[in-house]
């Protein structure tokens, strides 16, 4: 058997699986027609314009970029520190604390989304939107300390130890040595998380409230009453931005050395 | 390593008591739910819920479906995985990215293409009846196998990734030097490349598992009420019913499913090795 | 870009303290189902009356319910709308509070069973509609109820699911056309239930409905007249049946939920909706039969929507205390008969 053969075709096959529902759905986007069908009927962008004129698609746009960029901010804010005690220092229960603050990869996004709103939102008078920002500083979380502790790994301690003997305090030593050091990691886990936060959808079904909706949350009630192509349209410039960044940042940090 | 325990807790700390207090309590009193009776403690919640049979259906259904997901993906993950790691290095790489690349596209669009493909007018049925395979389109949509096709195109990535990273580890000569040995293809897998690449197995099987178990979009989607997983039948009980016992039931369900599956598969690695 | 984030960022945070803080704001909940012409035709010309601003939350009635119920210690909801069974089962919750009708100039228009469906005016109809099949005229005829069970519609029909609004009524004169007489569903469940992998999908919005007509997955539906819009321009060959057992339907109601502390702009709000004007725009637009008697439309128009005091006597409708106080036995034996 041709070895070589063999190997482009099985990734082939693989990667039409993979890409080609997302190829088809392009296609679709640049329908001339007013439903979603494949092949298209006739070219046009109409409906790629259509999804900058629909306005809950720029609210809700608005609001999952928010909660991606601050959310995402806040949890390497709580995770870095985490993740330099966790490398650097001897911690009481760090096997626990670990596992604590890993906890919301575990469980099922729709049930942190439930719990938040039963036991947090409704009782405390919390609105949706601090739920949801905290909600997604939560998930991102077990990320960024993951990342950012990988790349701590990989960092040797006796630069800082130098730096300490040579009288700068520990932060200083943080400040000067470790901080610029991982920068690839916080930019790689900063990166991992907007993605994760941007296209999370379980955590958002329950923490929706009037006029407040994540992007996602948003397509998919769009699309339950109307059949046209611009969700396609949106689903592709979505695909594109996450593509172009994660490609961005391959290119200068080479973030697959991080993941 | 630094000695200092105090500063060491105190970095911790924040990140700990966020995690604590915003997660595993609200999530605790909700798994918390379903053993509280009007008279204590019981746990009669779960004898209630598994005794509906629809219930029951949903159960085996998820479980069925993520095994089925996690199994398939594992084989096209290995013949997928070797086939990237026998290429170049610089090819390896792009079919890499390749690869991971869907994992940057929302579950949204990814779902709502197979929507598109598999429906009755869709691009499936169109190659199938122009191929004479089937003479009128079949129904796809709204059955396992549009959540089958679906979950698998979701996480199929991460089951490569996995194995790749696994095969990379993996020592280059071992399969050549089997070959030589006058192993077959299934032998040299069996003996040489599962037992260099059970780790790897082990971390993709429980993702793919415990994604395809969870998952919401793609059972409600392409499924809908008549193919109910437990994520979906979950938000029906709360949306419809505002069953929060259910809710917590099946919510505690799917947290000891997805630590089932990675003690089992971690066993299951741990025993070949020792053997 | 900086700013609109900021800005969104703001307004996340801050939404329901502002909402709070802004006496002239005014939070709708309301069906997802044609926003946007309600915008254009209700929201935006209210918000330019009384210089409010309108914020609205969507969903289906239990969803929305849930959260009323939720928040009732500090309501967030001032006024909803609903089915007129869900409004019954939230009246008896407590949820609502009488509305004071004195002060609806518009309310004397409405037609007889408009005015307070409910009892003790927790409610007021807006609108009515009539639920039938929708159906490919070029694949099928509908003459009956019973014929969503027909050979021709094995794995052609959609059914709604027992816990929309559109489900007990289909059942109800599904039971019909099997010669029950009351609003016992076990017959049509069973039915249903031996039916059950003939049908594509048990539908819990009828939104979804278009999609599945229009990519062909199904060829009827039993469905609101509300909905008909979305099909008969949809390019495929549609009818509406009209059934020797008669059509079903159902009405709308308004509702002031209790103690939200901004009944007069919700009372405004209210009989804007129900204004002659308005209800005119929105049956023109065909996105609601109108409730106010005056309203008149062309004859066109009139044949999209359930409109006349004839037509709406002629529905045969579930009490909305029937539906009430059954439901919870419906949807055990459909999860014993037909969920399986």
């Amino acid at each position: 058997m041709n070895s070589r053969l063999s190997t482009w075709i099985i990734l082939g096959l693989t990667l039409t699986f993979l890409i080609g529902p997302f190829l088809i759905i392009i296609a679709a986007a640049l329908s001339a027609g007013n439903n979603l069908a494949f092949p298209p009927q006739g070219l046009s962008l109409k409906w790629f314009i259509k999804v900058f004129e629909v306005e809950s698609f720029r609210a809700s746009f608005g609001v999952s970029m928010f909660l991606a960029i601050f959310g995402t901010l806040a949890a390497l804010v709580l995770g870095i520190p985490a993740a330099y005690a966790m490398t650097r220092f001897k911690v009481p229960g760090a096997e626990t604390v670990k596992l604590i603050v890993s906890s919301p990869i575990i469980v099922p996004g729709i049930i942190v989304g439930l719990a938040l709103l039963q036991y947090f939102v409704i009782p405390l008078g919390v609105g949706i939107g601090l739920a949801l920002f905290l909600a997604h500083t939560a998930l991102i979380l077990p990320y960024a300390v993951r990342v950012v502790s990988a790349s701590m790994e990989n960092l040797r301690v006796d630069m800082e130890e130098a730096a300490l003997m040579l009288g700068c305090t520990r932060f200083g030593a943080f400040r000067r040595i470790v901080l610029p050091n991982i920068r690839g990691g916080v930019l790689a886990a900063f990166i991992l998380g907007f993605v994760t936060s941007f296209n999370q959808v379980p955590v958002s079904l329950f923490l929706s409230g009037p006029g407040l909706r994540t992007l996602p949350i948003d397509m998919i009630a769009y699309m339950e009453i109307n059949y046209d192509p611009s969700v396609a349209a949106l689903s592709a410039l979505l695909a594109f931005m996450s593509i172009g960044i994660v490609f961005a940042a391959e290119r200068f940090i080479g973030l697959s050395r991080y993941v | 390593m630094f000695e200092n325990r105090a500063i060491g807790l105190a970095l911790v700390l924040p990140a700990a008591i966020f995690a604590a207090a915003l997660f595993l309590l609200p999530v605790g009193i909700l798994l918390s739910e379903a053993f509280r009776t009007e008279t204590g403690w019981s746990l009669s919640a779960y004898g209630e819920f598994f005794a509906s049979p629809r219930n029951q259906t949903v159960f085996f259904r998820t479980l069925k479906l993520a095994t089925l997901v996690a199994a398939v993906s594992a084989v096209i993950g290995y013949a997928a995985a070797f086939a990237i790691v026998s290429l170049p290095p610089t090819s390896r790489g792009r079919m890499f990215g390749l690869v991971t690349l869907p994992l940057m596209i929302s579950p949204v669009a990814r779902t709502y293409a197979w929507l598109v493909i598999l429906g009755r007018t869709g691009f499936v049925n169109q190659i199938l009846v122009d191929l004479g395979l089937i003479e009128t389109p079949i129904r796809i949509l709204f059955t396992e196998t549009a959540v089958f096709i679906g979950l698998l195109q979701l996480f199929l990535p991460l089951m490569i990734i996995s194995l790749v990273s696994a095969m990379e580890n993996m020592p280059r000569d071992a399969v050549p030097a089997a070959r030589i040995l006058g192993a077959n293809w299934l032998q040299v897998f069996w003996k040489v490349i599962l037992p260099l690449t059970r780790e790897g197995l082990v971390i993709g099987g429980t993702l793919v598992f415990t994604g395809s178990m969870t998952a919401y979009i793609t059972p409600a989607i392409l499924g809908g009420s008549k193919v109910l997983m437990l994520e979906t039948l979950l938000y029906q009980r709360v949306t419809v019913a505002n069953d929060f016992v259910a809710a917590s039931v099946i919510a505690m369900i799917l947290i000891v499913m997805s630590f089932s599956a990675n003690l089992l598969l971690k066993r299951l690695a741990t025993a070949r090795k020792s053997r | 870009m900086i700013k609109t984030l900021a800005l969104a960022g703001a307004s996340t945070l801050a939404l329901s303290a502002a909402a709070m803080a802004a006496d002239k704001t005014l939070t709708i909940s309301v069906y997802s189902f044609a926003q946007d012409e309600f915008k254009e035709l209700v929201y935006d010309p209210f918000e330019e009356i009384c210089g409010c601003e309108i914020v609205v939350e969507t969903g289906n009635s239990i969803e929305r319910i849930a959260k009323i119920e939720a928040n009732k210690d500090a309501p967030v909801i001032d006024m909803a709308v609903l089915s007129t069974h869900d409004a019954l089962g939230a009246a008896r919750k407590g949820l609502l509070q009488p509305i004071d009708v004195a002060k609806l100039s518009n309310h004397a228009k409405l037609y007889d069973i408009a005015k307070d469906p409910l009892g003790d005016n927790m409610g007021i109809g807006y609108t009515f509609y009539a639920t039938s099949i929708v159906y490919r005229s070029d694949k099928v005829t509908v003459d009956s109820w019973a014929d969503l069970l027909s050979p021709e519609l094995a794995g052609n029909v959609a059914f709604p699911d027992i816990t929309t609004n559109q489900g007990p009524p289909a059942l109800y004169m599904l039971g019909k056309a099997m010669g029950e007489t009351g609003a016992d569903l076990t017959a049509p469940i069973e039915a249903v239930g031996e039916k059950a992998d003939d049908i594509v999908t048990f539908y819990v919005r009828s939104s979804q409905l278009a999609q599945l007509m229009q990519q062909e997955e199904i060829w009827a539906a039993p469905v609101g007249r509300f909905a008909w819009g979305q099909f008969k321009d949809n390019g495929l060959p549609m009818a509406w049946a009209t059934p020797a057992e008669g059509q079903t339907g159902g009405m709308n109601v308004m509702v002031m939920t209790a103690n939200n502390g901004n009944e007069e702009l919700a009372l405004q709000f209210m009989d804007f909706w129900l204004s002659t004007e308005i209800q005119s725009a929105l049956a023109n637009a065909l996105v609601d039969s109108p409730a106010n008697a005056e309203v008149e439309v062309s004859d066109d128009i009139a044949a999209n929507l359930t409109y006349g005091a004839e037509t709406v006597s002629q529905l045969d409708l579930l009490a909305p205390a029937t539906i009430l106080d059954e439901r919870e036995s419906w949807l055990e034996q459909w999860n014993t008969k037909v969920v399986k």
